[in-house]
């Protein structure tokens, strides 16, 4: 007979044992006049294609920054070194690697882990050893609302997304009245959906649908289905790759049609477009950065031009928001430190709060609570396969196109 | 009229479900084998399919044709060589390895295919049917007729042939099998040969509805645990009718209750069952 408590049973015991197993990966070097950055990546597990990301932003800035002879710290060159763990997509794991990092590997500096939930939890460990945490992909107000002295993130708020999307549809598509919006139950996929709720609500538009879908829906027909009928103009859907490729499909399938379909955060990445073919015509959306900005940044990449160039030698990809934000990260920790002259973490800590700096990345300027206020983020749509900016008008490529099939 | 399109989309989500869980289901009833490697096997089959379409332009129909055998082929040679040699420990030992093939297996994909979400596209698209207003993909429908087809196969096989009373007699009394000439662990092997071939096949299918990525194999593997105990283990018909229920509940939770509890709502319905009725809806003793 079989028990399936026993499967539980096997079940976390076998996890434990994967989990001993993976753990501590990172590299010790021992050369001196080196900087260590500890950087804690979901590597394995269901976030598995966010770290590669970011690990590819950071790899870039340590490999530029080797390149021109390492960080210059009162005259004297470090190199950098990256400090890789991987906390398997589980945030109390991050907490322990953050820990760990500190604690064992000795590192001079820490970046955030993914998400803003993640990053949330490993920053209580950064601001109690006091270490200077940037954090590359947490945009969650409630991420930066502790206060904490030692961390920054680079995303605006949610808010800078949405509010933008909503005026340009409401100038654009007079015809938008209804809006129906479903979220991924999920830190920042709902914080989003919530923000764009009070925007449409501020705007005059009436919010005919809101609902949750929990992670790991395999079919969102039912839903769709009842979307449909409600018949909105606008339909605002937010979650990560996996979902909006799979809703993006079965709003196909359901010949759904709708004036606007936004979907964040999907279509800011090439692999979005790639697989949802032609599907993804006229899709909207917004983040928080777009390789076609023009920025002449003061950090080691200097334009967005030139850190395009040097991402695409490297990658042979398109850079999208996740990879410039964690290569922005590294750029303003190099900043910092060389501004400080020295690797005294609470000197580093003072001059990325007072950093007023262009970069590619855009302006930087980081508020009270260590989140930067200083970005625009662009809001674009898909148009012939290509992502094309609508605002702001500084970096305008194209007009908004209204009708999704 | 949204009643009815909920109804139909269940119905077809319920023959996909069915699809499935029906080689896990399978495994489980005969070989008493909590087969962990099941999604993973989903995921291969998923990615035959979309590599054949896109590398060699070969439709996913004829993928099924390729999948089946290799996939036959690969769970035969799995059980002989390694599971064979545990199957008579408790059920953990088993579990156990499966659980650590699964990493083997899934983590290899991630390092083959890199762990982005990837989607067969066919061109040009099937699209969809609709009658009044209530509508039905078309490769949904396609899909769901495939696994019909499939499970009804692996019915015949089990009822009329040989090997198929083989596997029946050995589920029912492995000893007595033996005593009666059956050759025990080749018949094990051809029954987990037959899982295999099942996940590979459900899997090209797959293919065509949802994203293609190693890190959706949990999902599936939820999906066939679910379905084979609200259905029952050890039938054919288990498969379908668990698969049914499952997709009913979700599709009316989801409509009444709003996305996020539809999942709730299922797995409330799994523990409801655990207590109640542990068989299942037709589960029994042996496998038809």
């Amino acid at each position: 007979m079989f028990h399936p408590r026993l499967v539980l049973t096997a079940l976390s015991a076998s996890f434990l044992l994967a989990a001993a197993g993976l753990g501590a990966t990172s590299s010790v070097a021992s050369a001196q006049d080196v900087i260590r950055f500890g950087a804690p990546l979901p590597i394995t597990g269901p976030l598995a294609p966010e770290a590669v990301k970011q690990q590819q932003g950071y790899d870039l800035w340590a490999e530029q920054a080797n390149k021109a002879g390492g960080i210059n710290v009162g005259g004297k060159k470090y190199k950098v070194e990256i400090v890789y763990s991987d906390y398997q997509s589980n945030t109390p794991r991050s907490v322990q690697t953050t820990e760990q990092m500190i604690t064992q590997d000795k590192v001079n500096f820490m970046f955030g882990p993914f998400g803003s939930g993640a990053a949330k939890a490993a920053s209580t460990i950064a601001e109690k050893y006091k270490v200077p945490m940037l954090a590359a992909t947490a945009s969650s107000s409630q991420v930066y609302d502790q206060n904490y002295k030692y961390l920054f993130g680079t995303f605006t708020p949610n808010d800078t997304l949405t509010t933008p999307l909503t005026k340009l549809v409401k100038a654009k598509a007079t015809d938008v009245k209804k809006v129906a919006i479903l979220a991924r139950n999920d830190l920042f996929p709902l914080a989003i959906a919530q923000e764009m709720e009070k925007s449409a609500k501020e705007n005059g538009l009436e919010v005919v649908y809101f609902e949750k879908y929990a992670i790991n829906t395999l079919d969102h027909s039912a839903t769709l289905s009842q979307i449909k009928s409600l018949a909105p103009q606008w339909v605002f859907i937010t979650g990560y790759t996996n979902d909006l490729l799979l809703i993006r499909k079965q709003m196909v399938d359901q010949q759904m049609k709708a004036g606007v379909v936004t979907m964040i955060a999907g279509p800011a990445y090439q692999e979005f477009i790639d697989s949802a073919g032609a599907t993804a015509e006229n899709i909207s959306s917004a983040s928080w950065w777009h390789p076609a900005e023009k920025y002449d940044g003061k950090d080691i990449f200097g334009s967005t031009a030139n850190f395009v160039k040097l991402f695409k030698d490297k990658y042979k990809l398109e850079p999208d928001y996740a990879h410039a934000s964690a290569a922005v990260c590294g750029a303003l920790f190099q900043m910092a430190i060389e501004k400080a002259g020295s690797l005294d973490r609470d000197k580093v800590r003072d001059e990325l709060a007072k950093m007023d700096v262009v970069t590619f990345w855009g302006p930087v300027k980081f508020g009270a609570n260590g989140q930067i206020n200083s970005l625009e983020p662009p809001v674009f749509q898909i148009q012939a396969g290509k992502p094309v900016v609508l605002f702001p008008d500084a970096i305008k490529q194209g007009d908004f196109k209204l009708g999704v099939n | 009229m949204l009643a009815i399109q909920v109804l139909i989309n269940a119905l077809v989500l319920g023959c996909l479900y069915a699809c499935i869980a029906i080689g896990f289901s399978l495994v489980w009833g005969v070989l008493n084998v909590i087969n962990l490697i099941h999604g993973s096997f989903i995921v291969l089959g998923a990615y035959l399919a979309w590599g054949a379409y896109n590398a060699l332009g070969l439709s996913p129909w004829y993928s099924l044709l390729i999948a089946a055998p290799s996939f036959f082929v690969f769970g035969y040679l799995l059980q002989r060589l390694l599971l064979n040699r545990v199957i008579t420990a408790p059920v953990l030992v088993t579990l156990t390895l499966t659980f650590g093939l699964d990493l083997i297996l899934n983590n290899a994909m991630i390092y083959y295919f890199k762990a982005d979400y990837r989607k067969l596209i066919l061109n040009p698209p099937t699209g969809s049917v609709s009658i009044f207003d209530v509508v039905v993909p078309v490769d949904r429908l396609i899909a769901t007729a495939s696994a019909l087809a499939l499970t009804f196969l692996l019915y015949l096989l089990l009822r009329r042939s040989k090997v198929g009373r083989a596997i029946v007699a050995v589920r029912l009394d492995r000893d007595a099998a033996v005593l009666m000439g059956v050759n025990v662990k080749s018949i094990y092997a051809v029954a987990f040969g037959l899982g295999a071939a099942l996940a590979g096949c459900a899997g090209v299918l797959m293919a065509l509805i949802f994203p293609i990525s190693p890190l959706t194999s949990s999902a599936y593997l939820g999906k066939a645990f679910v379905v084979c105990v609200l259905g029952g283990l050890g039938s054919v018909s288990g498969a379908l009718a668990g698969g049914l229920l499952l997709a009913l509940v979700e599709g009316v939770g989801s409509v009444y209750l709003g996305p996020a509890h539809a999942v709730t709502l299922s797995f409330v319905l799994l523990i409801i069952f655990l207590v109640v009725r542990p068989q299942g809806l037709l589960g029994r003793k042996g496998f038809e």
